[in-house]
């Protein structure tokens, strides 16, 4: 198998996949050139991770990734996850094949996006009621 | 442990244990070379002679017609090339459908001073002999055109495609990798001078091919050095994988009619199963003239590789048919020739039937693939 066997636990189960209703921070990442894409949601309690879901529309090491970074961020500082790298997210799964290294690109993009989202969320007052 | 289920056989399939059995002796009893003249080269080139003379009569050809190489990729290098060379320069008719191995030679040639039409293909992915007629210019000195797509199955015209270019004196070049040994050729009938044929694809060893030449096709050799092949293909050869190719042809036209309903049988059992019980799911090829092994199916919304990888860790064989290298995705060119929309063709597996499949085996595929269509789908953010 050219898969690390986290990465196909990973894929045989996905952690926290599916979608998250009022999250406070949402970011997305598309990787272009295989069409891959992420989205990140994320629940942000006194600056910190408290729940992160995704939905992800890829291959196997994208969809495994995604669960990983997910379950990995989860209890982090939210600022600390604006300079999440990719290796962070490669090593989650226990690495990548080279030409699989995208899948950390995309995941770590989209929680990147979702962090800055989250971010700017909480700097700003909430929405009026029924905007 | 998972059950293994392997329906790659479009791919590659397992060596035939009469095959196998017949080799066996070419490796350490009867390893001289067949050019020798003494008693150990003469006991090789008796097994070259047999598997020629099997070849032949299974093709309904002359033995001297016949040409064994190194692989199908050899064989459709050495017909377009041969041909090529022998003429100079020209127009070669081909279409977007074919294998890499016959477009890269020709966009090879190209780069060489040979002109090349590309024909499109309608949605089936077929080739429309109108076409090929009306793309025959007075330098048009080959066409090649495949017999069937290994990846979608559908079968082309390749008797009306001939009709045309015999009419108009023009070498046809058929590769027919896919069809030798599935199905009933006559190459006489269907004014076929040149045909590509593997081994490996009907139960006999990796690196044993061949290329049919009807005689008096004007083209040179491409490989120089010994007298090998009538001297149309230098090399020794690779004499257990011949006596394997020969074995596997007398073993398919003794079985191929009784298998091929029970094949086409078990793929429409798939087809049918994935219809009724994965939603947007789609059918490439065409509905009747295809191979009876081959069911080609895009999953919307799911990307080929983890399906492919989820039923790998089923212990399921089958193939991805957009395929994922470098971080780079292409969809098969031949579903991109067919209009096969993008959402659609990301998502495409193939699914190849061979002799040992059963019905067992297909319903485990179904009670695999259900499950594992409607997990990706819940992941993914591309709904409806």
């Amino acid at each position: 198998m050219r898969y690390s066997q986290i990465l196909i636990e990973h894929f045989r189960n996905p952690r926290n996949a599916g979608m998250m209703r009022d999250p406070d921070g949402v970011g997305e990442s598309e990787y272009a050139e295989c069409m891959d894409l992420a989205r990140v949601f994320l629940r942000v309690r006194g600056g910190r991770i408290e729940e992160a879901r995704f939905q992800t529309y890829g291959c196997g090491p994208t969809i495994a990734a995604s669960s990983a970074a997910t379950e990995l961020i989860r209890g982090r500082a939210l600022e600390d996850l604006l300079d999440l790298t990719e290796t962070t997210v490669e090593t989650a799964v226990g690495g990548l094949p080279a030409d699989r290294a995208h899948a950390a690109q995309v995941v770590t993009a989209a929680i990147r996006a979702a962090a800055r989202d989250a971010a700017a969320r909480a700097g700003r007052p909430a929405p009026a009621p029924g905007e | 442990m998972n059950r293994r289920v392997y329906l790659d056989h479009n791919a590659s399939t397992p060596v035939h244990p009469e095959v196998l059995e017949a080799m066996l002796p070419y490796f350490a009893e009867r390893y001289g070379n067949p050019s020798s003249i003494h008693g150990f080269g003469r006991a090789a080139r008796e097994g070259m002679d047999v598997a020629r003379e099997r070849v032949s009569s299974f093709l309904k050809v002359g033995k001297d017609e016949i040409v064994f190489t190194s692989g199908g990729t050899e064989s459709d290098n050495m017909a377009i090339k041969g041909v090529a060379a022998a003429r100079g320069r020209g127009h070669i008719v081909t279409s977007a459908v074919e294998h890499h191995a016959v477009l890269r030679t020709c966009t090879a040639l190209e780069s060489q001073g040979f002109t090349v039409t590309v024909l499109p293909v309608d949605g089936y992915g077929m080739v429309d002999p109108d076409d090929v007629r009306r793309a025959i210019r007075p330098d048009t000195i080959l066409v090649t055109i495949m017999h069937a797509n290994s990846e979608v199955g559908t079968i082309q015209p390749v008797g009306d495609i001939g009709r045309v270019t015999r009419e108009r004196g023009i070498a046809f070049h058929v590769d027919g990798v896919q069809t030798f040994g599935k199905l009933p050729v006559d190459l006489d009938a269907l004014n076929i001078d040149l045909f590509s044929f593997s081994s490996h694809k009907i139960y006999g060893p990796k690196g044993a091919a061949g290329l049919y030449i009807r005689k008096g096709t004007k083209m040179v050799s491409v490989q120089h050095g010994g007298e090998h092949e009538r001297r149309r293909r230098a090399g020794t050869e690779n004499v257990p994988g011949v006596v394997g190719l020969g074995k596997a042809v007398e073993v398919r036209a003794r079985d191929m009619a009784e298998e091929e309903p029970r094949v086409r049988a078990l793929r429409d059992r798939l087809w049918e199963g994935l219809q009724a019980r994965v939603p947007e799911v789609r059918l490439n090829g065409h509905p009747t003239e295809r191979l009876p092994g081959t069911c080609n199916v895009c999953f919307r919304h799911i990307e080929s590789e983890s399906i492919v990888l989820g039923l790998d860790l089923k212990g399921i064989g089958v193939s991805a048919g957009s395929a994922c290298t470098a971080g780079n995705v292409e969809p098969s060119h031949v579903l991109v020739a067919m209009g096969v929309p993008l959402d659609w063709a990301m998502g495409t597996v193939r699914c190849s039937l061979g002799r040992t499949t059963t019905a067992e085996d297909i319903d485990y595929v179904l009670d695999s693939v259900e499950p594992l269509a409607g997990k990706l789908r819940s992941l993914s953010p591309l709904k409806g």
